[in-house]
Parts: C-alpha cells; structure tokens; sequence
C-alpha cells in the first residue's frame, strides 16, 4: 500500500509543520496546554461526522452521507424537546442527561437505518437519498423546534462531557477517540470490515461471493447515523443550546477531510486514522490562521490548496520521488508494485 | 518506504514535542488586546464596523483593537472563531452575535476565565457583562412611525413590513409605531405586518399587492434592511413617488437612488462603526474596572449618555441614542 503509507507520512508531516508555524507566528500560546485543549475540544464534532462520511464511501456505489449534519441537529433538538416534556434538566440532572444521551444517539442511529435502508432496499443513488433526507431531517427539526434554539441545559454529566477535562483531556475528544479507535478495530479485525471494502471494490463480486450486501450497507449507514448522534449530543453538551441551522458549512468541510484523507471516492478504501490526521490538520489551519488573525477567507483559500496537494500525493508517490536513493539499492525491502487500478 | 515513513514521523513529532516544551517560556503580549468578532465579514455592514475598530485602535493605542468574522454565516464557524480567540488569550471579546444562544455555553467559558464579554444587537444574551444596544427599540419604531405621520399629515391609510413575525426587534418597532399612530385618530393602519423575509423581490410584490388592494393608501412602515428597496421600488413604478410615504430601516448606500426619486421619505439606522467604537470603548472600561453607570459617556457620537439596565443575564443592558434618520437632504453625511 505504497500511496496510503505516503498519505499517512503527508499527513503527519502537515501536523507537524502546522504546529511549528503555529508556535513561531503566536510566540508559543498557540502550543500552550490551553490551546490544545480548546482545539481538541473543538474538534469531535466535526470529526466524527467525517468518519461517517468515510464509511459512506468506502461502500462504493458512489456512497456519500450528506445527511450527517443535518441527523446531528435533529438528534439534539428532538432529544432536547423530548426528554424535557417528561423531565426538567434542574431537577434531575443525573436522569436528564442520561436519557438525552440515550435519545440522542438512538435518533441518530434511526435516522442512519433509514438511510441505509432507502440506499440498499429500493436502490436510491446515496447522493440523492442522502439530500432528501438531509432536508427532511432539517425539516423535522425546524418543525419539532420551532425554527428556535432549544436550550438543553447544562445538567450534571452533559455540563461535564462539554466542560471538564480528564487527566487533562477533554471528554468530549475522549468520546471521539473511543469511538474513532473502536470503528477502526472494526474495520480492520472483523468480517464486516473486511466486506464493506470488499463490497466498495466491486460489488457485483461481493454478491456472487456470497456478501450480505444489503446488510453491509444498511450497518454501515446506520454507524455513520450513530456518529451523527454522538456529535449532536457533543454539541447540545458544549453549547447549552441546540438550533436546527447549526453547523450548515460542515458538510462540505466533512466531505474535505474524508477526500484529504485518501479515501477513495469510488468505494473500497479508507483508513480511520488518515481521516482523524486530515481533521486535525484542518483544525489546526484554521485555528492558526485566527491565530494569526487573518481573515477567514484565506482559510478557504489555504484548504482548496491543502486539498489540490492531497490529491496530487495520492496520484503521483511523492514521499518517494522525494527519497528516491532509497528506492533502488534496496530491492529486497520492497515489495513488488502491482499497477494500481483507476489511481 | 516503510522505514522512511517511521522516521519522518517520529522525527517530526520530535520536533513538535521540542517547540512545545520550549514554547512555554516566551511570554504573551502586553497591552490589552479586545478583540471584535462580528456575525459575518466582508458584507458592507461588518466592513463599517471595522473602520470604527480602527478608528478605535488609532485613537486608543494603548490597546490593541481587532475585528474578525467567519467567511460564512454560520453560528458554528463564528463560535469556533471565539474558542479559538479565547485560547489565544486576549483580554476583552466583543461579539455581534449570529445566534446568541448558540455562543452562550463559550462566552461562560470565557467569562470563567476572566475574558471581559461585551455583545451587541443581543439583549437576550444571558452570558455577557453588557450588552449595547444602539437605541431604545420602541423610541427607533415610534421615531419612524412620527416621521411617517408628518409625511402622511397625520391622516390616510397605512400599514407595517416585518422581517418575519418571530423577529423580535420587529415587531417591538411596528409595536411602537402602532402606538404612536393611535395618537392620530385619522390615521388608519390597513392589513398590518406584512412579512418580509428581507427579500427585496418579495417585498416589491407584495407591496404592489396592497397598492392594488387600496388604491388610496398612504404610507409604509417597514422593518428589514432589504424593505424599502422592494417597497420603494413598487412605488416608483406606479409612479406615486412623492404621493406616497415610506418610512423603515434601510442603508444608505443601496437607498439612495429611491432617497433621490423621493420613493423612500426616509430611513431608519444605526451607524455600525459607532456601534463597533462604542463595544470597543465599553470593553476598555471593564477591563480597567470601572463601574458602568447610567447616563455614562461612552465617548462615541450617539453614546454620549447611555442608559443602563439589567440585562437577559447577570450582565447590563447599555443602550445609547445612535439612531439615525435621514432622509433626501441628509443622507450624504452617512454613505456606506
């Protein structure tokens, strides 16, 4: 896997170079134990919808989630408009915050059934069944809250998943590493994982070698929906309040982070960890360029560039046309190339 | 492949790891930074806030006045913005909120951290220490309606435009003009609150709907920025520039070919680099622990002597006496 190992390498090289930027234009705060904090809390929202996109796309068939977002939203402000009809977040904070979680994610991982369900079933394009319920998602919740925030509170554990920190970490980034290590585990140790990049290769094959295609792909919809979830309780618990309209410019930013990432549009291939590395690249950019105080127009600007340089990485093997002494007196390190398909 | 890939990377975190431990010791600036943080830059209301920033900073430099804004109107982006202005350590935010409740749960944060808050055009923001307001909102909606009535010579047909009937601001503004035409018996106000969306299209239909509907109507009050475009426009077109009065919020730039035609009698506004010099000027005096008392001289044009209230939250209401009229004659002073 010569052009994901060079993807990994690219990736890290970018965090790391960003970091150094950082310190040199903030004379240090930007490295201060405050900052990393605040950008690690920063980041699981926005985070653990791309990793849904991910999984959307490794199923092939042109599979994208557009709805992500949109089920985040749906997830707090339903959950918020339910729990808080049969308990008051000030009475019984405990009982409160664990029903909305509970409520939270359930609606996301209803929400992503549903998806999966319309895309295997009655074999909607993922694009456009995505958007219908991307906006019917949007809808109910407008309807649900009516078209305001709804305000869930800052009850006991919820305060506490927004606020407080473990042994130094943020809770809410813990949330997302649990969930981020656990989806890769999956991916890569069980035989689902090893379906869902089969049936995102070829899919006609993966029927014909006997695959539960209908159930890789609603699964694989239904754990995009559940992230959803987590982040739309992640929100509820860092903001106090939940809005419909929230977080309208993170589905294209997803869709940025999971193509930075290597995974490859037409199905089949996508690693957890790139897509965590290319999330934390682009909350470092953009955290570096308030920093920096420039205007927010430039960061569009800089993750168009940063994106054309990804896409450019995994076409053409940069890492080693950059060591290219390493290539050739060593023929027993390497392993043989086999001509890449559609790469 | 494999072995390069390592070393790069763990040659690289190496470096990271370096920087960051040395990092600790450089130390942060030291004049008081206030930082302005506006729903949306690059639109022509946020840019005239920026000129009053600096105007601000030119005038005050012994702090350091800045303004930025996410490139789109997103709550999310702006929020991220503030995280990210917090952790850099400035001493004061003033924020234009895109969704006051949205921001509440960061603003505590940075108010738990000794930040100065101030808000604007928020004053149900719970989580801030003062929010400014440029005027009282039923003085600028009775201000409007007592300028239509003079243009109507307190009698005739009328009837009010709101941005949507769950824009708070308003409705307190069409409210405020209802009550002041109750003052003029002859005055009667026709198929009221008229919503808007501030779409200048969609304003200019309706407001060719209801010139059909009376023929004889004789003025409008409207609310969103965008209304007296769309109204305007439909007057000019059935040629009843001059016969008929508008009256409502709007910006002189983009009203004044209507201003000109004397569609528009006249508009309502607050000058934005007023509002961004009176945030920044509020900030410097809670950063220096001053009390903020009523009838308070801010030391900007139209906050030379603000009233003071309890505001949403635990923080106050200041709100000053920056209403603008202007009209065919005076709207020169006031291009943006």
């Amino acid at each position: 896997m010569q052009t994901s190992s060079g993807q990994l390498v690219m990736l890290v090289a970018i965090n790391c170079l960003l970091l150094i930027v950082g310190a040199m234009i903030s004379g240090g705060t930007f490295l201060s134990l405050f900052n990393m904090q605040s950008m690690a809390s920063q980041l699981p929202e926005l985070a653990l919808l791309a990793i849904g996109v991910m999984l959307a796309m490794c199923a092939g068939n042109g599979g994208i989630d557009l709805s992500g977002i949109a089920l985040a939203n749906l997830s707090g402000v339903l959950s918020a408009v339910i729990v808080s009809s049969f308990l008051s977040s000030a009475d019984s904070e405990m009982a409160f915050s664990v029903s909305f979680i509970v409520v939270a994610v359930a609606i996301g991982l209803i929400g992503g059934t549903i998806n999966g369900l319309l895309i295997a079933k009655l074999n909607i394009t993922p694009i456009l069944c995505t958007l219908g319920t991307q906006m019917a998602f949007m809808g109910l919740a407008v309807v649900v809250s009516g078209g305001k925030a709804v305000t869930v509170g800052s009850p006991d554990l919820l305060s506490r998943i927004g606020n407080d920190l473990f042994l130094a970490v943020p809770i809410n980034f813990l949330i997302f590493a649990v969930a981020a290590i656990v989806i890769a585990a999956v991916l890569r140790f069980t035989p689902y994982g090893f379906w869902l990049m089969m049936t995102g290769t070829n899919p006609k094959a993966a029927v014909y070698a006997g695959f539960p295609r209908t159930g890789v792909i609603v699964s694989t919809y239904a754990i995009s929906g559940t992230l959803s979830g987590i982040a739309g309780m992640i929100i509820a618990a860092r903001n106090v309040n939940v809005k419909f309209d929230y977080g309208s410019s993170y589905l294209l930013i997803a869709i940025l982070i999971v193509v930075m990432a290597g995974v490859k549009p037409e199905g089949g291939y996508g690693r957890v960890v790139c897509v965590v590395l290319s999330a934390i690249a682009l909350q470092l950019m953009s955290s570096l360029l308030n920093f920096g105080g420039l205007s927010n127009f430039v960061r569009d600007f800089a993750w168009g560039l940063l994106l054309l340089t990804f896409l450019a990485v995994g076409r053409y093997d940069v890492v080693d046309f950059l060591t290219p002494m390493r290539r050739q007196p060593n023929p027993s390190a390497s392993i043989p190339r086999t001509p890449k398909p559609n790469n | 492949m494999k072995a390069i890939s390592k070393k790069l990377m763990i040659g690289g975190v190496a470096v990271a790891t370096l920087l960051a431990g040395t990092a600790g010791t450089l130390m942060a600036q030291q004049k008081p930074v206030i930082a302005t943080v506006v729903k949306i830059s690059g639109i022509p209301w946020f840019d005239r806030m920026n000129t009053g920033v600096e105007a601000y900073q030119k005038a005050n430099p012994d702090v350091v006045a800045t303004q930025s804004g996410p490139a789109t109107a997103d709550a999310a982006q702006q929020l991220q913005i503030i995280q990210d202005l917090i952790a850099k350590g400035v001493n004061a935010l003033a924020v234009v909120p895109m969704d006051p409740a949205v921001i509440e749960g960061t603003l505590k944060r940075a108010m738990d951290r000794g930040i100065v808050v101030v808000t604007h055009e928020a004053d149900n923001q719970k989580n801030t220490q003062a929010d400014v307001e440029a005027f009282d909102n039923s003085d600028y909606g009775k201000a409007l309606n007592v300028r239509l009535a003079e243009c109507m010579g307190n009698k005739g047909k009328w009837t009010t435009f709101v941005g949507s009937l769950g824009s708070r601001t308003h409705m307190q503004w069409v409210g405020a003009g209802e009550a002041n035409a109750k003052t003029h018996p002859d005055m009667q106000l026709v198929d009221p609150n008229n919503e808007s969306f501030d779409d200048a299209n969609g304003t200019y239909e309706k407001a060719k709907e209801i010139l059909r509907k009376h023929p004889d109507i004789k003025g409008f009050q409207t609310s969103a920025g965008n209304d007296v475009l769309g109204v305007g426009r439909a007057i000019d077109e059935a040629g009843l520039s001059g016969k008929v009065c508008l009256v409502g919020t709007g910006l002189p730039n983009p009203s004044a070919d209507l201003l000109e035609s004397g569609a528009i009698t006249a508009i309502g506004f607050w000058d934005p680099q007023k509002a961004g010099m009176a945030m920044n000027s509020l900030a410097k005096l809670l950063l220096a622990k001053k009390e903020i008392t009523n009838g308070m001289d801010l030391g900007v044009e139209g906050y030379n002597k603000v009233t003071v209230k309890k505001g949403a939250g635990d923080g106050l209401l200041v709100i000053g006496n920056g209403m603008v009229l202007a009209d065919k004659a005076t709207y020169k002073q006031h291009l943006f």
